[in-house]
């Protein structure tokens, strides 16, 4: 039933071309939708496993509810908590604030790839010399990442569905889940066509994810802001109210704002020229000599930007999150309660200075996503540059070195960044918290990310074009591993394999310099390694 | 007698350590600005240069040609120490670049076939930072390089084409004015009239004595350029030598117009023979002409025209031929000669 070689173009036309272009772009993407859905079905079956496993009885739930429905600090985090005195509830508060987050990043990821990333790398020409639309080219892209979406949605309904969650429940959770993913491809899309290169298209949309996690965090917690949440995507996945009081007329939102962004980008892609943003870009300039004297420097140069963006965003959060501090007492929480909080691995977060102190700790996992945004540019900078630089008398570990020290300093500037904004935000609110405990605090979260930058660098100097994957899965695995190992309660030893394991909560606990060091000196190990590993492989060319 | 022996040299300020240092510098005198010696590079299944052994002294200009994906950029990562050898070893200025290539590139320069630069940086910038990393740069003649090669330095180089880019590489490489000068396939995408530019520039750095390594696809360059050519083929170098003693190990093509129906001729030895129309025949001849002479004698020729074959006909004569032990002997001779 073969057809002849010849006759295909034209027998299977369109469609032909589409499924193939979509085909492609599905297998271009196989990795990361597979760790993703990982992730989601992995994430889903633990949390009511865990929650079962830790409130066996209706008056052990009861009181975990109370003790929550005043404390905005998990609220942060979750979201706003629902009749979480039940499996449900507590499923839906406890999976789908972080799914939604990760759902948006799925999205943003793919959209962008789909949008910029090949157009940035040339082959967008190539596909549109051939005879297809751009109409095809981007339907069969956004047919892939749809398919991918539907995949994670899999994912999430198998995992619930595992953990005996109700399927109609499970379906319309995962749903919303998958619906945060498919605005946030419409965010990806427009941003693709607004700015001419993949980075600049990820900056943008991880700022937009960046406002409209803010805004969530602010209807959560605060009051009388509650009316916020329906301004942010993130807010419509909790509107939905999967599991507890369902109400699916919040769906038309994301949908019709999903439709309306990918609409707008499709038609700006029809008006521009391939290859350039809408918003217009100066290809000439003035020298500016600073920041190129040496490798390093211009790795700062080049770097800079990101750099500033991190410590706005961790400094706006910091601050805003010092002023919610002021609005937790333990005076309404009972002592048991606190115990069972202090079971999630979060210690006392019912005062000012225990929310604080767990808000690090997230400080600290944001400090190590840096440090991985960092290993990714360096497998970029290879294939870009590095034979140019590596071709001048410029020894191989100088320029790894460099760029390593130089992600440490940024990540010290970042943890310290976070010390004086929840200072200032926790001073402003009157909670009375000294400064050096703060700035203590910050400083504390950095031997993890130490950890995770030397064994990233000995990661990418041994197999770079993996590394940035493989750094970012290690550390959602070891946070995760703390945040859910330590409610399901196993055994010490293999809490401990997590390094947030080792991370004590400063200020509500003393910085414990012996494990702080062992993380720093494992770190620096690594770092060693990379070095040597790094000047005995050959380098990719561009 | 140690001792009178002694006493003479030292009246005479000849000591040992002089004579060590006399040595010594003849040494580097004399030493190859590229040596390379059983330079082997596997990836994976693939081969790509298989015992490479090449010796270029300085103040040469050689080049290097072969096919695509013949092993010629392999050559020269491995030369500069960006890719490690699978065995043996190369030296420029008899420093090991993948030992240490600190000390050999300061006296290296490279342009490479795929430009690599940062888009965001101007190419006046480039430049700068290029200039800072090697170390050394003569900003006279940059200034020069960027005025004959029609550079505009404020464009950025993400907004520069291929051939613009390739132009930043060549002037940070030429201003550097390094003893070395390694250049993979540096033409490619610009225009002729840059084309021609670059063999200008190429012909100054020779006439200061700089040494060139060449790996083009352009036969003219290499033909206007090079004192010696090394043939690449399937990681191999098949064939090297100056562009004459190619010319003569290939031998020579004659041509014999007769007056009337060409003859039949005898088989001779080396000498293949081709018709060429009804009237004349093609004789190529490897060993020497004498036998075609002597067999031609009493046919009435009408013409004869004898010439040497051109390096495009070396290099097709190469591309085009199966591998075969005969070859490799030739070329292990070659070297030897050369």
């Amino acid at each position: 039933m073969a057809e002849p070689a010849a006759a295909l173009p034209t027998a299977r036309g369109r469609t032909g071309v589409l499924a193939a272009l979509a085909r492609q772009a599905l297998r271009d993407a196989r990795a990361r939708t597979v760790v993703f859905a990982y992730l989601f079905a992995v994430y889903a079956y633990i949390q009511p496993v865990g929650y079962r496993h830790t409130y066996p009885t209706d008056a052990s739930r009861r009181a975990f509810a109370e003790s929550f429905a005043g404390n905005p600090g998990l609220r942060l985090l979750y979201g706003q908590p629902d009749q979480i005195d039940t499996t449900a509830g507590y499923t839906a508060w406890r999976v789908g604030g972080v799914l939604a987050i990760a759902a948006a990043a799925y999205g943003l990821l793919a959209a962008v790839r789909a949008g910029r990333a090949e157009e940035e790398s040339g082959r967008t020409e190539v596909v549109l010399a051939a005879p297809v639309s751009r109409a095809t080219a981007n339907t069969a892209g956004l047919l892939a990442i749809a398919a991918g979406i539907a995949l994670l949605w899999v994912a999430e309904f198998v995992g619930l569905i595992a953990a005996s969650i109700p399927a109609g429940g499970a379906a319309y959770f995962a749903l919303a889940t998958a619906m945060t993913a498919a605005v946030f491809t419409g965010i990806g899309a427009l941003a693709g066509q607004l700015v001419p290169t993949r980075r600049s298209a990820l900056g943008l949309g991880a700022a937009t994810l960046g406002v409209l996690f803010l805004l969530r965090t602010l209807a959560d917690t605060v009051s009388g802001a509650g009316w916020l949440r329906w301004a942010t995507s993130l807010g419509w996945a909790e509107l939905l109210r999967p599991l507890t009081d369902p109400a699916p007329l919040v769906l038309l939102l994301p949908l019709l704002t999903t439709g309306l962004l990918i609409a707008v980008a499709a038609g700006l892609a029809r008006r521009r020229d391939i290859g350039a943003g809408l918003l217009p870009r100066r290809d000439s300039a003035d020298p500016h000599l600073w920041l190129l004297g040496s490798s390093i420097a211009q790795a700062l140069r080049g770097q800079a930007r990101v750099i500033i963006a991190w410590l706005a965003a961790t400094a706006a959060f910091m601050t805003i999150l010092g002023v919610v501090s002021h609005s937790l007492s333990t005076a309404d929480v009972p002592e048991n309660v606190q115990r069972q909080i202090a079971k999630l691995g979060s210690g006392s977060i019912v005062t000012p200075t225990g929310y604080l102190a767990f808000l690090f700790f997230f400080v600290a996992l944001a400090i190590c996503l840096f440090v991985c945004t960092q290993i990714g540019t360096l497998r970029e900078d290879e294939e870009q540059h590095l034979e140019s630089v590596l071709a001048q008398p410029v020894a191989r570990w100088r320029w790894l070195g460099g760029r390593l020290i130089l992600t440490a300093i940024a990540a010290a500037a970042i943890a310290l960044a976070a010390g004086i904004a929840a200072w200032v935000g926790a001073t402003a609110a009157g909670v009375r918290v000294p400064l050096p405990s703060l700035l203590e605090a910050g400083a504390n979260a950095l031997p993890v990310a130490m950890l995770f930058l030397g064994l990233g660098g000995l990661v990418y100097a041994l197999v770079p074009r993996v590394a940035a994957g493989i750094m970012y899965g290690l550390v959602a695995v070891a946070f995760l591993w703390q945040l859910v190992g330590a409610l399901i309660g196993p055994p010490r030893w293999v809490l401990d394999l997590s390094p947030f394991a080792h991370l004590a909560l400063v200020p509500s606990q003393p910085f414990q310099p012996v494990s702080a060091g062992v993380l720093a000196a494992v770190g620096l190990v690594g770092a060693i390694g990379a070095l040597a590993a790094f000047s005995h492989r050959d380098i990719a060319g561009p | 007698m140690h001792t009178f022996v002694g006493a003479v040299l030292r009246v005479t300020g000849f000591t040992l350590s002089n004579v060590h240092n006399f040595v010594k510098a003849m040494d580097l005198e004399l030493m190859d600005a590229i040596n390379a010696r059983g330079l082997t590079k596997r990836y994976g299944d693939t081969l790509a240069l298989d015992r490479l052994d090449l010796a270029i002294a300085p103040g040469e200009v050689y080049g290097y040609l072969g096919p695509n994906g013949a092993g010629k950029t392999t050559t020269i990562r491995l030369l500069l120490g960006l890719h490690r050898p699978t065995g043996g070893h190369a030296t420029l200025f008899g420093v090991d670049a993948w030992r240490d290539p600190v000390t050999a590139h300061r006296r290296v320069a490279y342009v490479a076939g795929e430009p690599a630069l940062w888009p965001s940086l101007t190419g006046a910038e480039t430049l700068h930072f290029l200039a800072r990393l090697h170390g050394h740069t003569d900003r006279a003649y940059r200034d020069e390089l960027i005025a004959r090669f029609e550079l505009d330095p404020r464009k950025k180089v993400r907004a520069l084409s291929k051939g613009n880019r390739q132009k930043v590489q060549l002037i940070a490489a030429l201003a550097t004015r390094a003893d070395l000068l390694i250049f993979d396939e540096p033409t490619s995408g610009l225009d002729p009239l840059m084309e021609v530019e670059f063999r200008h520039c190429a012909e100054e750095a020779k006439a200061r004595g700089q040494t060139i390594l060449l790996s083009s696809h352009i036969l003219s360059e290499v033909e206007a350029l090079c004192d010696r050519v090394g043939i690449l083929r399937r990681g191999r170098l098949v064939d090297e030598g100056t562009l004459a003693q190619l010319r003569h190990l290939r031998g020579q093509t004659v041509e014999v117009t007769f007056v009337g129906p060409a003859p039949t001729m005898p088989a001779l030895p080396g000498v293949s023979v081709q018709r060429v129309g009804d009237n004349g025949l093609r004789f190529q001849i490897t060993e020497g002409v004498g036998p075609v002479i002597a067999a031609l004698a009493g046919h009435p020729v009408a013409a004869l025209i004898s010439r040497e074959p051109s390096l495009e006909e070396i290099f097709l004569h190469h591309y085009a031929e199966p591998e075969t032990g005969e070859r490799d002997g030739n070329s292990a001779d070659v070297t030897a000669n050369g």
